[in-house]
């Protein structure tokens, strides 16, 4: 087997072409995308979207869907901003706390799913229509404009030009869910529930739990993706997480996650959050209509899945051959 | 002194006495043959032993203390191991990792050692005298590598008792001499392990102990292998030889072709099958189990690719496309031999599911249906089969595996096929419901249906065929015509299997 073909088994492999092939093309045609300021806008929507995609994967993982990432993150990012604004809190307490809502709405979700048997659909469809209706309860539909400057700054300043603060966290984030997926126990109960549910059980792994921490975890990167919002908007909209389900599927899917569980990748769902970004800027830049980005975004999913489906094929028939 | 034992135990499920006192014990460095027919109990027993269900009577014994289990990781924690039927590893996992699993559970925040988790790994795999790569993920290996990975799993943690539900049912002969020569080192070692398998002369082969099971209680309970020999163990498995209904031979010789396969290959690994079946015939296809029964069925059924050889349905060629082609177009139904996942919608209601296969004939204009049609087509069959429903209305989940099979076979009575295959039909009903379902099957034939009869109960099979057919190994061995003399049949039979083997 050649390099080349064992580079192509990885998830990265695709991703990291098309996004490479995008940059080029994209550039070639439009040199001003590739000017540091361009560059700085593109790494705020990835930063933010990465944590979305994130918080979607890790439910991937584990077998499941989260309709309610959305609703999590507007919740958290309402909170965060409007106890700032209303009870004037110092923005460190008020993101911990943000953070902690995003971190027990997750867990309601997982204690729901383990102690019901329902599915994680219908569950996370009752409470993204719960976490909505608190978010709309609180604010009357109308933004919290309270936010302090220095959090202003930190959603749009850069540390090195053009490298802006808010990448950060994502790279944390993106670090510590590599190092929880491949090295560390509970990554791994994640993915083998995902991947054989049965199997896992029988072999002493506690179901109940797994899905708990990954819906916790999922939770508490919307609530983290919904501040940095936040931060960047420099108001606390009700309306955020509004439009997340699709990208929150789409990016890990373009980065080979298989749905049905026990199959994700950081890397690849990072690059899927690259590819999607480069993609929604090139068509502004070159004044296509908006709402072609959706049409193009659902095409890039059908292609991604479509390829993924391809490589599955060629795996099952390189294993019967070699057996 | 015994290791484990279970004694007196019962279980009730609605509608069946699954396990009605039954007694085993497990001596220490011993390989004790669980047998019995299908239906018989044995896998009730096993997810008793295994702590998947917990037994409505009686007790069970560890190093003489009684026990109970709360669910499979007690029993695991107490040293039973198992090793189950169907796969329980994580497909995307490495070799490793799956084997070290259990080590990690209960541990959520532990750092995975890989180096440490590859290193255990290698050692069982050294044992079992394996040559894989503990880093590959288990997806990439075949299915009997599959297996003695499972073996190699169960083994690291120290089971005392090891249950191996037919291990070999996958692995190819010199598979098997190696597993063998493993749990004869095992057993040396003082390893207490339950061997279930519907293989005898794999029993005879490695077993020092039997215990067998009949419809739910013990035939023999725990005895020497010494001096049984291999009639002697079907008789302990079907009982009496009596359970044979006294139908009259029928010859079918100049019957027209229902269904003709020639020189048939299949994707699946079916080379060469050669197989007739003709009009108003029941033809038996025996095999054991892995021996590509079921899926020739699905071949024919259109779901696998044929990819050489003729299908001929009423001596014309027939290209079935799938599975709806070959139901509407070309009049072949099967009755799964899964029921539960593959022949019935649980969920729905008896009508519906009787309905369900003349749906499409029935459906006026713009696919408008109504009750009354269904029921009016299919009310005849439900009420000749005796099916004990309260109601038409009633979900086909609530009702007793008799009674939802009788129901598989019904939609396909109502459907009106010319060719019938039927997977298992009696596995896990009562005798009674069994006879009355023989008698459906023969009178199906009467009124000239063609039926594909697929069983591993030769009993049944001797009961219901005209003409035997065997297969191994996805080839067809020969055939017999069915004589209704039982020893001679299942000696005739079990010589082409063995045939084979020999070879």
């Amino acid at each position: 087997m050649g390099p080349l073909s064992r580079y192509a088994r990885t998830d990265w492999f695709g991703p990291l072409l098309v996004t490479v092939l995008a940059i080029v093309i994209v550039g070639a045609f439009n040199p001003s995308f590739l000017s540091p300021l361009n560059i700085q806008v593109l790494l705020l929507a990835i930063s933010v979207n990465a944590l979305i995609a994130f918080s979607q994967m890790i439910i991937i993982a584990v077998g499941q869907m989260n309709l309610s990432v959305g609703a999590i993150g507007g919740l958290a990012a309402i909170s965060f901003a409007g106890m700032m604004q209303v009870w004037g809190l110092p923005a460190p307490v008020a993101a911990v706390l943000a953070l902690l809502i995003g971190l027990g709405a997750g867990m309601v979700n997982g204690a729901f799913i383990a102690w019901t048997g329902i599915s994680a659909f219908v569950i996370t469809l009752a409470s993204l229509s719960m976490f909505k209706g608190i978010n709309l309860g609180i604010t009357q539909a109308q933004p919290f404009y309270g936010i302090p400057d220095a959090v202003k700054a930190f959603g749009n300043t850069t540390f090195i030009d053009p490298l802006p603060w808010l990448v950060l966290p994502t790279a944390l984030v993106a670090a510590g869910l590599w190092f929880l997926l491949n090295r560390q126990a509970l990554g791994r109960f994640i993915l083998a529930v995902g991947g054989n549910q049965h199997a896992a059980e029988l072999s002493g792994i506690s179901v109940g739990f797994t899905v708990v921490a990954a819906h916790a975890i999922s939770g508490l990167l919307a609530a983290l993706a919904g501040i940095m919002l936040v931060a960047r908007l420099q108001i606390g909209q009700p309306t955020i997480g509004d439009d997340w389900l699709i990208l929150s599927f789409a990016a890990p899917v373009i980065g080979g996650a298989v749905l049905s569980g026990g199959h994700v990748s950081v890397s690849a769902t990072l690059l899927g959050v690259v590819i999607v970004a480069i993609i929604t800027q090139a068509l502004v830049l070159f004044n296509i209509d908006p709402f072609l980005v959706q049409v193009v975004l659902g095409v890039l999913i059908l292609w991604a899945v479509g390829i993924n489906r391809l490589r599955e094929l060629r795996l099952r028939k390189a294993a019967t051959a070699g057996a | 002194m015994a290791v484990f034992e279970a004694r007196g135990v019962s279980k009730f499920f609605p509608g069946v006495k699954a396990l009605q006192g039954v007694s085993l014990t497990l001596e220490p460095g011993s390989i004790h043959a669980l047998l019995g027919e299908n239906g018989a109990g044995k896998s009730t027993l096993i997810k008793i032993i295994t702590g998947v269900h917990r037994p409505d009577e009686g007790q069970l014994l560890l190093d003489g203390k009684p026990v109970e289990f709360g669910g499979p990781r007690d029993a695991t924690a107490h040293q039973i191991g198992v090793v189950h039927q169907e796969r329980n590893l994580i497909p995307r996992f490495s070799v490793g990792e799956n084997i070290a699993l259990e080590q990690l559970a209960g541990h959520p925040l532990r750092r995975v050692d890989y180096g440490k988790v590859n290193e255990t790994a290698r050692h069982w795999l050294k044992v079992l005298d394996l040559d894989i790569d503990p880093r590959i993920p288990v997806s990439q290996l075949s299915v009997a590598k599959m297996q003695l990975v499972e073996i190699a799993k169960a083994l690291s943690l120290k089971s005392r008792v090891l249950l191996l539900d037919e291990p070999t049912a996958a692995l190819t002969p010199h598979e098997t001499d190696i597993l063998f020569g493993l749990l004869r080192r095992l057993r040396d070692e003082g390893v207490s392990m339950l061997f279930v398998s519907h293989k005898l002369e794999e029993v005879q082969a490695i077993c020092d102990r039997v215990t067998v099971l009949r419809d739910g209680r013990n035939a023999c309970e725990s005895r020497s292998m010494q001096g049984l020999g291999r009639q002697d163990l079907v008789r302990l498995m079907i009982g009496r030889a009596e359970l044979i209904a006294d139908w009259p031979s029928r010859d079918h010789s100049r019957a027209p072709a229902a269904l003709r396969l020639q020189g048939v290959s299949t994707t699946l690994g079916h080379r060469n099958v050669d197989l007739t079946l003709r009009k108003g015939e029941i033809v038996g296809l025996y095999g054991l189990v892995g021996a590509g029964r079921t899926e020739l069925a699905k071949c024919i059924l259109g779901q696998f690719p044929v990819t050489a050889g003729t299908i001929e349905v009423e001596g014309k060629p027939a290209k079935i496309r799938d599975v709806a082609d070959a139901i509407h177009r070309v009049g072949i139904g099967y009755v799964s031999e899964d029921r539960k996942q593959e022949g019935l919608v649980l969920m729905h209601s008896v009508l519906e599911n009787a309905g369900i296969t003349v749906w499409r004939r029935l459906a006026r204009r713009f696919g408008f249906l109504t009750d009354g049609m269904v029921r009016a087509k299919t009310e005849p069959f439900i009420r000749r089969l005796a099916v004990r429903t309260p109601s038409l209305g009633q979900l086909v989940g609530n009702l007793s595996g008799g009674n939802q099979q009788k129901i598989s076979v019904a939609k396909w009575l109502a459907a009106g096929v010319k060719v019938l295959i039927v997977d298992e039909p009696s596995v896990g009903i009562d005798i009674k419901t069994k006879a009355e379902l023989h008698e459906l099957l023969r009178e199906l034939s009467e009124t000239g249906t063609a039926i594909l009869l697929i069983t591993s109960d030769m009993p049944e099979m001797i009961t219901l065929a005209d003409r035997i057919v065997v297969m191994n190994a996805y080839r067809i061995e020969g055939e017999i015509t069915n004589t209704r003399d039982y020893r001679a049949m299942s000696e005739g039979i079990m010589n082409l299997i063995h045939r084979v083997e020999a070879a």
